[in-house]
């Protein structure tokens, strides 16, 4: 008579002749179904890992081309994107810090960081800390003189923080365009961010005046600097305007990139 | 089980629909139902996971303890919402982020494990199969119907093609705001039921109360 | 009399096995407005009394005269003030609202003026809302129910003047149905449904509704209403706006038609009071709430938030407070039931109205949420009071 202990197959059939509710059998369910669940569950996230990370990867990509206005439907993703030059920029001085690899520096993590992130006191948009630095994108024109720069951006609205890009022309002073690409405001209120006849509205407003004070609002009526610099407010959301008029302001500010815009318009980038 | 294999399919489109007659699973119907495309990945999504659920439900069913038997159906169903959920995010990008949590919710959603419990524990795989993918398509026909009245209405588009022109795009639909917030497809799977028990008065439940009446003097 | 005999001799058309059986509710409807009632009533809203639910609803309708009257005057007075500053009268009911000039210290011009406004926004509520109304008597073989007259009446006041009509339709068509038919119609319906067809506009259409911006009928007017301009810079601010307390009180200021005099909704509160229509325990609630809350929060203060120094008072007269405390919170099929529960139900719409006001930063406006929000838990606070009650008997006699 063969010994059916030595036999695996065997094994698992005399599991299976147990009645389904004696305590082995129970124990014996219990584990096989949680490693065939498991191998099934992790062959599938593993396998399927590396399209889903260029996804994400793609997906800021083609946020980044639109705020250019580089992006059209059946746009090649990565060779347009190749046109832009992503680096890691110290906020308070302006230079870029060679320091950090663009390609794995993470912003949202680095704004946990304590090593390289502050807490804000005066804090308009909401955003608790803020990373020293950040990832930015330069556009090259055919001489490799800039063209613009994406500059993301992110603050509180009513009931979500809005995550976006702003492109700037290449006088630091002119606004190419904005866009958010996440954030949960109200639909068809302030959700009318994402409207693009709203986000035209951007596109050749001024951040500042000829005396470099911040001029730029986002507002129901036009501030007495002009009309250049005020974008209209979004009908019916009033909190979701305050928070982009904050938020723009915020990061337009000496905190923000006005050190880097300020280097760019002398030139020195 | 005296119906047939068609019936099985049918059966929960209109006469056992399991949101309007057994109203289950209708938070996700809540929150992915503002724009048909999501509405129909969600819907296929659900199909998938109650039809091989159940399936595979079915062909253990004679081993599962009866102890353990309800944590045995979540890893089973779970398992399936996890791969569906990986393969969203790797095949369809821009539909999972709008799906966001929901396709993992998918888990709790009480179709998926009240056809587990109620008939693949008791039935052959074949007919467990049949049953679950026939009450994923009764799912996935309110979701839809639910979907066609908020996108219309609420974005004046259906699959994101724009069949009202809206106002702030220049043209004379006001669209309906109301409808892109989750409570309206509270209204409208109301309004739903009450077409379909209109339709179908066996589908009217008894009345728990009875209101007094006193006689006049 | 001629009229009661024309009546009793095409009455049997409509009674059972008559030609016109299928008519009977409109036949009943016409009958039973011009004549006493056969019947006497039997279920909610109350029981066993020749002063049947027509005769209820009759007082209400007369008890929002001084509203109306105030509507109008105010509507036209606001409008013609803007067209004097200057602008341009742009909506087609000023072109036929001008007959009388457009001077605003000319009672006769203002009068007109918002009549012009108010009428179309009734007829078509009762239009829309009224072949609902028969569509659901007919269907259902009940009386048309006079309800549909008060319901009618108070959605019209709450209206914005520069409403767009398909807009008053539409919610007004919501409101019946949803608000009341789909609950089995008067007496069994659990929210106002005046209210609910407002709401439903509030959210369906917040450009035109939300009510941040004012409802000046005159293209081009723009300005903050009195509770936006505190949520933003403190009540203080209203009388640099020239609005002062007094103003608010009478009701010269921008605002749904209606709702903005608390005197004319005092007026009609007192004879619902007097005809003991509305129970003042309500009143009592309401205004205990929204005093006890206002004045909690002002002496908690805030810095960043003005909202949390207005005191009640201010409360009291500015947004649709008043007027829904005479008519909404009154209403005695959406309240709650028991006399304990009333005190509750009233408390806890004076307390929601204000933290919605001062808390939540998206509505500037909370005196309809709160009811509503009120309206959802009278049922289960008239549980919990008859729940108490039973135990409490029951352990006077163990």
């Amino acid at each position: 008579m063969p010994d059916d202990q030595e036999d695996p197959k065997g094994l698992i059939r005399r599991f299976l002749a147990m009645p389904a509710d004696s305590i082995p059998k129970t124990v014996f369910v219990a584990v096989a179904l949680c490693l065939v669940a498991s191998m099934f569950v992790s062959a599938a996230a593993v396998s399927l890992r590396p399209i889903q990370e260029v996804n994400q990867l793609r997906d800021k990509q083609v946020n980044i081309l639109q705020v250019a206005g580089l992006y059209e439907p059946g746009v090649d993703v990565v060779e347009a994107f190749a046109a832009f030059e992503p680096q890691v920029l110290e906020l308070a001085t302006g230079r870029f810090a060679p320091g950090f690899d663009p390609a794995t520096f993470d912003d949202i993590a680095a704004a946990d960081d304590p090593e390289i992130s502050i807490a804000l006191d005066d804090d308009p948009a909401s955003i608790g800390r803020q990373s020293r630095y950040v990832t930015i994108y330069l556009l090259r024109d055919e001489d490799g003189a800039i063209d613009k720069v994406i500059l993301p951006i992110h603050g509180y609205g009513l009931w979500s923080t809005l995550y976006g890009f702003i492109a700037v022309e290449e006088n630091g002073n002119d606004i190419f365009g904005l866009q958010f690409y996440q954030h949960a405001e109200t639909p068809g209120l302030g959700g009318e961010v994402d409207n693009p006849r709203w986000k035209a509205l951007w596109a050749g407003k001024r951040l500042r005046d000829d005396d470099g004070a911040l001029q730029i609002t986002v507002a129901k009526t036009a501030p007495p600097a002009g009309a250049e610099y005020h974008v209209d407010a979004l009908a019916g959301a009033t909190l979701t305007t305050v928070g982009i008029d904050n938020l723009v302001r915020f990061w337009m500010s000496e905190t923000g990139y006005e050190p880097f815009l300020t280097r760019l318009r002398v030139g020195a980038i | 089980m005296a119906q047939t294999r068609k019936e099985m399919l049918t059966d929960p489109l209109v006469d056992n629909n399991p949101i309007t007659l057994q109203v289950l699973g209708i938070c996700s119907a809540l929150a992915v139902t503002t724009s048909l495309e999501v509405a129909l990945v969600m819907s296929l999504a659900v199909i998938f996971v109650t039809g091989f659920a159940s399936m595979f439900i079915s062909i253990i069913r004679n081993h599962i303890p009866s102890s353990i038997r309800i944590i045995v159906q979540m890893v089973i169903i779970a398992s399936l919402v996890i791969v569906v959920d990986q393969f969203l995010k790797a095949f369809a990008f821009e539909i999972s982020k709008t799906l966001s949590v929901f396709v993992g919710l998918i888990i709790t959603n009480c179709i998926v494990m009240g056809r587990a419990e109620a008939f693949a524990m008791k039935n052959p795989p074949v007919a467990s199969f049949i049953d679950g993918v026939g009450n994923g398509l009764g799912y996935g026909l309110i979701l839809m119907l639910v979907a066609v009245i908020r996108e219309l209405f609420g974005s004046g588009s259906l699959f994101g093609v724009t069949i009202l022109q809206t106002v702030n795009n220049g043209g004379w639909y006001v669209p309906n705001g109301l409808l892109l917030l989750p409570p309206s497809a509270f209204f409208i799977i109301g309004l739903i039921i009450w077409a379909f028990r209109s339709w179908k008065p066996a589908q009217v439940e008894e009345r728990e109360y009875k209101i007094q009446v006193v006689d006049a003097h | 009399m001629g009229l009661r005999a024309f009546f009793d001799r095409i009455e049997p058309h409509f009674l059972k096995g008559g030609k016109y059986e299928t008519y009977f509710p409109i036949y009943e409807m016409v009958e039973s407005f011009l004549f006493t009632p056969k019947t006497v009533t039997t279920a909610a809203p109350h029981a066993r009394s020749y002063i049947d639910m027509k005769r209820i609803m009759t007082y209400v309708v007369i008890a929002t005269i001084p509203c109306i009257l105030f509507a109008w005057y105010n509507t036209g007075y606001q409008a013609n003030s803007a067209i004097a500053a200057g602008l341009e009268p742009s909506y087609w009911q000023s072109s036929i609202g001008g007959l009388f000039g457009y001077d605003p210290d000319n009672l006769i011009a203002n009068l007109w003026h918002g009549a012009c406004f108010f009428f179309p926004i009734y007829i078509v509520t009762l239009v829309a809302g009224g072949i609902c109304e028969v569509i659901f008597a007919t269907i259902r073989r009940h009386e048309v129910n006079e309800g549909f007259l008060v319901t009618s009446m108070l959605y019209t006041l709450i209206m914005p003047a520069t409403a767009p009509l398909w807009q008053v339709a539409l919610g007004i068509i919501f409101g019946v149905v949803i608000g009341k038919e789909v609950f089995g119609g008067t007496g069994k319906n659990f929210l106002n449904p005046a209210l609910t067809g407002r709401a439903f506009l509030y959210f369906a259409y917040p450009a035109q509704m939300s009510g941040d911006a004012v409802w000046t009928p005159v293209d081009g007017f723009s300005g903050a209403t009195a509770l936006a301009v505190s949520a933003a810079d403190g009540f203080q601010e209203l009388a640099a706006n020239g609005l002062t307390w007094l103003d608010a009180f009478l009701g010269f200021m921008q605002g749904s038609l209606g709702e903005t005099s608390t005197l004319a909704a005092l007026i009609g509160l007192t004879l619902l009071l007097i005809t003991r229509i509305a129970n003042w325990r309500l009143v009592v609630g309401c205004l205990g709430g929204m005093i006890a809350f206002s004045t909690l929060l002002n002496l908690i203060g805030s810095e960043t938030n003005p909202m949390f120094a207005m005191p009640w008072y201010w409360h009291l007269v500015v947004g649709g407070y008043a007027f829904g405390l005479a008519f909404m919170v009154t209403e005695p099929v959406s309240a709650s039931h028991t006399n304990m529960g009333r005190y509750i139900y009233g408390a806890l719409i004076g307390v929601m109205v204000v933290m919605i006001r001062v808390i939540n930063p998206a509505f500037p406006e909370g005196m309809m949420l709160a009811i509503l929000f009120g309206n959802v838990f009278a049922p289960l606070i008239d549980y919990f009071v008859v729940q108490a009650n039973i135990r409490r008997r029951a352990k006077r006699h163990a």
